[in-house]
């Protein structure tokens, strides 16, 4: 990377055009790149189409709670509620749809709504909790990793009433499966892959280009400062934090339909692997600095490791050390690049 | 104990900063067992040779004599190790502990890591005592006032035998009783052989309890006297003010009768019911020292601080919050740039417009050349000295960060740009740059108001100057040659 000593009168290099958030995001893919390539070389049989579409598609969830936790650590907040909003908002959406009154057994018995009620109950009930995370963390300043914390207990908790500890499975309308199941015409890709990837487009769209993207970042380099320039820093926190609950409940309702079954144990653990990728996409947790499209990059170079691991026929045992190596030697080498960088 | 007459003795002491000599060339002794009062202006220097002699900055060059030993302190806890201990403005105390534990605090006995209780406490906890009873060493020091605070870390100090007590501005934050008490102790300390250097901006009170007292003008020594051969605070005044050739300062021709703000009766936890007006094109300036209240008045008009009373922009009530004062059309320059104005590690371009968003883009969309147009405009125009648009808000020197901080309120198009402290920390080119582009607004028809606690700056731009004490507005006038400010500094200090 050239840096700037001999380059000043100069017109500016590429690496001086770009920010240092698209250098990290370059250099992530970078990475990426070359794990893969290690792991088509040492691993038999990973050179594969379907290994690929797999990488693309396996960590498709966290991506998408990914962006409203990437945004939300941009601002210095966290949200570890996610986890546990995926697993009420798809136990409610099984809970309002399936059939009243059918049964002697109360987990096969619903409310009996139709369909596109009960997933928009649902997600509202998703964005109650946004709200109640954003209300803690806006208006009483209780700082957002214990309110969200003891949300993602909430919202579990909720979960496991509803379910009675177990899950839903019975007397679903048969649209239920619909949305979770379909694919697109003549591949085995199913179409949540693809909402999975217009958000992450919609999300950098906005990140780069509108001035509430903008608002995200002026927050998270300096909130007292950002106030005091008149951006509204308590209604774009709030809206951020219903956003991310949203997403996290769209995830549910499209988990829930894949199985036709609401599980209050689901998505155990998603909040932080949410984290981590976008950890090792380079968001910062000090604040105003990261991009959605590193978060997205990060989700990829976890399934590499993870891909290439159970080619290796490394038992699934082995995911947490693999995702932790991969977390120190990403994070290492953010740092020292972007010191180099800066100089 | 060394018996030298002088207990500190600094020879040609010099500390730069990039593009200021904040203290140039100073000598003076300090003779043992004296109340050594230190005074001058904001920005005279006192604050920067006060960290000298405590360890927390470095001296360029010159030399200082502890008890005729040398003496380069490289850190705080060093200079109190050797015996030279600080009572700052922001007090050294932990709130959630209790005051035997803030006693000892740093100063534990261990064995093994583990804490000891000894003698040390009970030592200490006597001297204390002996200066102050109705402390409890059990209570907690969250709950103590600030002036009691004050006396445990004072008797901190006492009790690890310093023989020099650097107290700045003690008084700051203290009631009229506890001051009375405050000095008390100060003559207690000297008795126990505690040499007190004093550092405060409240005239009376030097007079009151110093024994000698050392003038410092922007960074210079000007004399070092006992107080008995002072002829009064008109004296003292004209050392720290000296003959300071002012900036001439052009009366106005006209002036505009528009009013652009109109403030009555403001009050909340420091103003105390302020009312003035400000009119189209006007520069108007706030003086006060340190703690006067003027930093809080711009804050209760740009709705960043609560206030009771009525606030006008253009004749018009506005919902005080910086996002609809911003609307309405005022702006703020803050006080503490790197920790409000600025965004440190946000890019030049994406600083500027952050107040005025409309103006890089459509219906919410960003346009990357009208930000790049933008950003370019106010470099060029405020002469920001940089190589790009894309470097970090942090790389830059004090003064350019101020032309940024500037930029934003200016790109808001504010009709009234409130000041807080325009210039402290830039350097002197940068300074006059700022005070042609105050001119410049004004002339243009903006208003500007100035709060600052620099004399000379509130003397050659302001068209109408008003004095701040103690939350109040003590005295107002137009500018001109009959302006005294030896009278001004009277009234600032307190005096009637």
């Amino acid at each position: 990377m050239a840096t700037t000593t001999e380059n000043v009168q100069a017109k500016p290099s590429l690496g001086s055009r770009i920010s240092n958030e698209m250098f990290i995001v370059l250099l992530m893919i970078a990475v990426l790149v070359i794990l893969f390539v290690i792991a088509a070389i040492f691993v038999p049989g990973f050179m594969k189409g379907q290994t690929i579409v797999n990488i693309f598609t396996s960590n498709w969830y966290i991506i998408i709670i990914g962006i409203g936790v990437t945004f939300l650590l941009i601002t210095k907040n966290f949200d570890l509620s996610v986890g546990g909003v995926i697993a009420m908002t798809g136990v409610l959406s099984v809970y309002f749809s399936q059939a009243a009154n059918v049964s002697r057994n109360p987990l096969a018995n619903g409310l009996g709504l139709p369909y596109p009620v009960a997933i928009g109950l649902a997600l509202i009930c998703a964005m109650g909790i946004g709200l109640v995370n954003a209300f803690f963390v806006v208006r009483l300043r209780v700082p957002s990793i214990i309110i969200t914390l003891g949300t993602m207990m909430l919202a579990r908790g909720i979960g496991r009433i509803v379910t009675q500890g177990a899950q839903r499975n019975t007397s679903l309308p048969d649209e239920f499966g619909l949305i979770g199941n379909m694919t697109l015409p003549n591949t085995t890709i199913k179409i949540y892959v693809v909402i999975m990837v217009l958000l992450v487009i919609i999300a950098f769209v906005w990140e780069r280009k509108t001035v509430g993207g903008r608002r995200t970042y002026f927050i998270g380099a300096n909130s007292s400062a950002a106030r005091l320039s008149g951006v509204g820093v308590a209604r774009h926190l709030t809206l951020l934090f219903i956003m991310s609950s949203f997403l996290a409940g769209f995830t549910g309702i499209l988990m829930a339909s894949e199985y036709k079954a609401g599980i209050s144990s689901r998505a155990m653990g998603y909040e932080f692997d949410a984290l981590v990728v976008s950890l090792l996409g380079g968001v910062s947790i000090m604040g105003g600095f990261g991009s959605v499209l590193g978060m997205f990059v990060g989700a990829l170079i976890l399934a590499v490791v993870q891909s290439a691991a159970t080619g290796l026929l490394l038992s699934p045992e082995w995911n947490f050390i693999l995702k932790a190596i991969a977390v120190f030697i990403a994070i290492m080498a953010q740092g020292y690049f972007l010191r180099r960088r800066v100089g | 104990m060394a018996s030298t007459e002088n207990v500190l003795e600094i020879r040609d002491l010099v500390k730069e900063f990039p593009g200021v000599r904040a203290v140039d060339n100073v000598s003076f002794d300090i003779k043992r067992n004296t109340v050594h009062c230190l005074v001058g202006e904001n920005g005279a220097g006192k604050s920067t040779l006060i960290k000298i002699l405590t360890g927390a900055y470095d001296r360029t060059s010159g030399s200082t004599l502890l008890n005729g030993r040398e003496y380069v302190p490289h850190d705080p806890k060093d200079a109190r190790e050797r015996g030279v201990t600080t009572l700052y403005q922001e007090l050294n105390v932990v709130d959630e502990l209790t005051v035997e534990d803030n006693l000892t605090l740093g100063l534990e006995d261990t064995t093994f890591w583990f804490i000891r209780k000894t003698d040390k406490v009970s030592d200490m906890i006597a001297v204390m005592n002996s200066i102050e009873p109705s402390i409890h060493p059990k209570q907690k020091v969250g709950s103590l006032s600030v002036a009691q605070k004050q006396i445990v870390e004072i008797s901190k100090a006492a009790a690890t035998e310093a023989d020099v007590l650097i107290m700045d501005e003690p008084t700051a934050a203290i009631t009229e009783g506890e001051i009375e008490r405050l000095f008390e102790i100060i003559q207690t300390l000297r008795e126990q052989n505690v040499t007190v250097i004093y550092i405060s901006h409240r005239l009376d009170e030097i007079f009151e309890i110093g024994d000698y007292v050392t003038v410092l003008r922007d960074g210079k020594h000007i004399d070092t006297k006992p107080l008995s051969e002072v002829d009064g605070r008109q004296e003292l005044i004209r050392m720290m003010i000296g003959r300071t050739v002012f900036e001439e300062y052009t009366p106005k021709e006209e002036t505009n009768p528009e009013l652009v703000l109109e403030v009555r009766n403001l009050r909340n936890h420091k103003l105390k019911d302020i009312s003035f007006n400000i009119r189209k094109g006007e520069i108007v300036g706030f003086y006060g020292l340190v703690g006067a209240g003027k930093t809080e008045l711009a804050r209760a008009i740009y709705g960043a601080d609560p206030f009771e009373g009525e606030i006008l922009l253009n004749g018009q009530p506005y919902t005080p919050t910086p996002q609809k004062a911003i609307e309405a059309g005022l702006a703020l320059v803050p006080e503490e740039r790197r920790s409000e104005g600025l965004f440190t590690i946000l890019t030049i371009r994406n600083n500027i417009p952050v107040m005025n968003m409309e103006s890089i883009s459509n219906h919410g969309w960003i346009s990357a050349s009208k930000e790049r147009g933008v950003a370019e405009e106010y470099v060029k125009k405020l002469n920001i000295a940089t190589d790009s648009i894309e470097k970090e808000a942090a790389k830059l020197s004090g003064g350019n960060q101020q032309k940024v901080v500037l930029s934003k309120c200016l790109n808001a198009d504010a009709d009234l740009l409130m000041m807080d402290e325009p210039t402290r920390g830039v350097d002197v080119g940068a300074k006059s740059e700022i005070y042609n582009i105050i001119r410049q607004l004004a002339a243009a028809g903006k208003s500007i108001m100035i709060c600052s606690s620099e004399l000379p700056e509130i003397m050659n731009l302001c068209d109408t100057i008003h004095l701040l004490f103690d939350g109040e507005l003590k005295a107002s006038m137009p500018n001109g040659d009959d302006v005294d400010s030896e009278e001004i500094l009277h009234i600032v200090t307190g005096g009637d």
